[in-house]
């Protein structure tokens, strides 16, 4: 297998973070973030799954999509798109898992999304396998594992004395270039090993969690279920935004500055959630979804219905950060039981 | 038998029997989560009072679902009665929603619970490992309730000195500026905090409005500045002190502390913190000379 130790992880990544955009698990406040780093001294090695996804480095939460001028008649615009290639590093493979269900419809419908497209084709994965499985994970039922190479670029598995290398694509060939790597005996640590091998948050199993197919969804639409999970939803955007899979954006047009012959605008788009009251209010004022559990239903038939029907993939990787950021405990792992019950899954 | 289990088979037993008779259609209290920890719950059915509890972990302040409430189910039908389970800090947020005539008296059917305070965030099998505003609160008991279950802790009410506000209230105004950036650097502008709070009840947030009047959609520095600032002005005066925002929030932000300079500010001016006692009318709405509390 190949290996590298920490010194000479450190040392390849300063030299990255000359010439990238570095992304990395860092202590921000006491909370762990992804996010730029100048050198390595500010990454953490040893970290739980971070607090947010790594979407906002691929749909961020704020994007200036295009910048137009007007000076008398003349007007004129400009596209904004960043130049630099740019490094994630210690990605969690359910992260990772993420940007592939991201890229079923960013990607592989067309049109595609040329600026989140930018994004993907500047960046290289450098994933770091988790070590267990934290509160709230459950990526075993969702097709991942938290030593699952798929969606990476390169990933990292601590082993005694330093890392195990998998180099997953050319791209991640590319940039390890400058990594100082040695043979050593012995195979690559396992990959993919069965759930039950993984010690869950409290040393057990996690439990798995069932995943009923979308045809089976359309026959619960009037269940009561939605009103039991939902009475209790805040209507917050809480679980879209910490989600690596929610993805719903608004646009909006702002002006930066007017004075006298000149008038410069911003289109910019923005995160925004299905879970929040008036999202889906149309022109007139009407609301289709005015109550919580009809709002909270659609965040859940998006990711287990609607999305595997028309973009192929699942809309979950079983990352749990919503389900530990629920200020009322609204527990996708339940809803999924729920709906398996109902369903006599 | 713990106060937690008896108070949870009072609960129950009021539960049960404000359904039965019909005096209400759903109580708002607190069930066992999917985590082993307390979430809110609303039994609709006598048959389902056994899901509710009472314990140290029940942490939520239930007054904002009786927003969800003050509509009737159906076109041409009463709006429906409801109970919910309070603590003396819930039951503040009471007052000041029938101040501002958001809930009517008669259709919230109040059951209130002595309180010894509830858990913080950390380490639970710390003992005591008190919220902060339970730390900081002296009230045992309600201030507004139609039946009090549990007896009045023997504890001795705690003065509020408004220490937490120390820190930042010592640093000179550039270093104050420069500390709340950086904790709105941290804002993912989730909105969890205006959600939880009962007195952010907007139809229309002028934070969220279509035309973007006051901040657009960007989740940037200046947009959540605008956004927590605007909030806790619009709270100066009606913070009930919960500190459900401080709770709920994803990424810490401080937040009880720019609820408590508004608060510490009114009770300087006018002597009023908002909803310990019953308000005709919010106190910020008095513009008369009589009956002003300035």
């Amino acid at each position: 297998m190949k290996f590298t130790t920490l010194d000479e992880l450190r040392a390849w990544l300063n030299h990255l973070a000359q010439e990238h955009d570095l992304i990395a698990p860092r202590d921000v406040d006491g909370h762990v973030l992804y996010r730029p780093v100048a050198s390595s001294g500010e990454i953490l090695f040893d970290y739980e799954r971070p607090e947010l996804s790594t979407k906002d480095y691929f749909l961020p939460a704020t994007e200036v999509l295009l910048r137009t001028e007007r000076r008398g008649g003349d007007v004129t615009l400009e596209e904004v798109l960043p130049d630099r290639k740019q490094v994630l590093f210690g990605i969690r493979p359910c992260d990772a898992q993420g940007l592939t269900v991201l890229d079923a419809l960013f990607l592989q419908q067309e049109p595609p999304d040329v600026y989140y497209r930018h994004h993907r084709e500047r960046t290289t994965l450098v994933g770091l396998a988790c070590p267990q499985m934290w509160e709230g994970c459950f990526c075993t039922s969702m097709g991942g594992a938290p030593d699952d190479p798929t969606h990476l670029d390169v990933l990292l598995t601590a082993v005694d004395g330093g890392y195990a290398v998998q180099v997953v694509t050319e791209k991640g060939a590319a940039l390890l270039e400058g990594l100082a790597l040695e043979e050593r005996e012995g195979e690559p640590p396992p990959q993919s090993l069965p759930p039950q091998s993984w010690g869950g948050p409290r040393g057990g199993a996690p439990k798995p969690v069932p995943v009923t197919p979308p045809e089976k969804w359309r026959a619960l639409f009037e269940d009561g279920l939605w009103q039991r999970h939902g009475e209790r939803c805040l209507s917050c955007r809480i679980c879209t935004y910490v989600c690596p899979t929610c993805r719903c954006f608004d646009v909006t047009d702002r002006v930066v500055e007017v004075r006298p012959g000149l008038t410069r605008i911003e289109r910019i788009r923005a995160w925004d959630a299905c879970t929040s009251t008036n999202y889906r209010r149309i022109a007139g004022g009407h609301n289709p979804r005015p109550t919580k559990p009809e709002r909270l239903r659609n965040r859940f038939y998006c990711k287990f219905c609607y999305y595997p029907e028309d973009f192929g993939p699942l809309g979950c990787v079983g990352c749990g950060r919503c389900i530990v950021s629920c200020p009322v405990n609204i527990d996708i792992r339940e809803v999924l039981r729920d709906v398996a019950e109902r369903s006599g899954e | 038998m713990s106060t937690s289990e008896e108070i949870t088979r009072e609960i129950r037993a009021q539960a049960r029997e404000l359904l039965e008779s019909g005096q209400v259609s759903c109580i708002i209290g607190y069930e066992v989560g999917s985590r082993g920890r307390a979430r809110p719950a609303f039994v609709h059915d006598a048959d389902d009072v056994e899901r509710l509890i009472w314990g140290p972990d029940c942490v939520h302040n239930l007054t904002v679902y009786l927003h969800d409430f003050k509509k009737p189910r159906k076109r041409g039908e009463e709006p429906p009665h409801v109970a919910v389970v309070v603590k003396p800090c819930d039951s503040r947020a009471i007052n000041v929603l029938l101040a501002e005539q958001q809930i009517e008296r008669e259709r919230v059917f109040i059951i209130g619970v002595a309180c010894e305070g509830v858990q913080g965030r950390g380490d639970p099998s710390r003992s005591p490992n008190l919220a902060a505003r339970c730390i900081r609160c002296g009230d045992r008991v309600p201030v507004v309730y139609d039946v009090l279950l549990g007896e009045p802790p023997e504890v001795p009410p705690a003065e509020d000195d408004y220490a937490d506000l120390a820190r930042i209230g010592e640093m000179p105004p550039a270093e104050r500026l420069a500390f709340w950036l950086h904790q709105f650097d941290r804002c993912i502008r989730c909105y969890a905090c205006r959600q939880v709070c009962p007195g952010c009840y907007c139809t229309t947030c002028m934070f969220e409005r279509d035309d973007g009047l006051w901040v657009d959609i960007g989740i940037e520095v200046p947009q959540k500045y605008m956004f927590h600032l605007g909030r806790a002005l619009h709270l100066a005066g009606r913070c009930a002190e919960c500190n459900e925002c401080e709770r709920v929030c994803p990424m810490g932000l401080p937040l009880s502390l720019l609820n408590r300079r508004l608060a510490r500010e009114v009770e300087t001016l006018f002597g009023y913190r908002a909803g310990r006692e019953v308000a005709l009318s919010p106190l910020l709405f008095e513009l008369g000379e009589e009956g002003s509390p300035i």
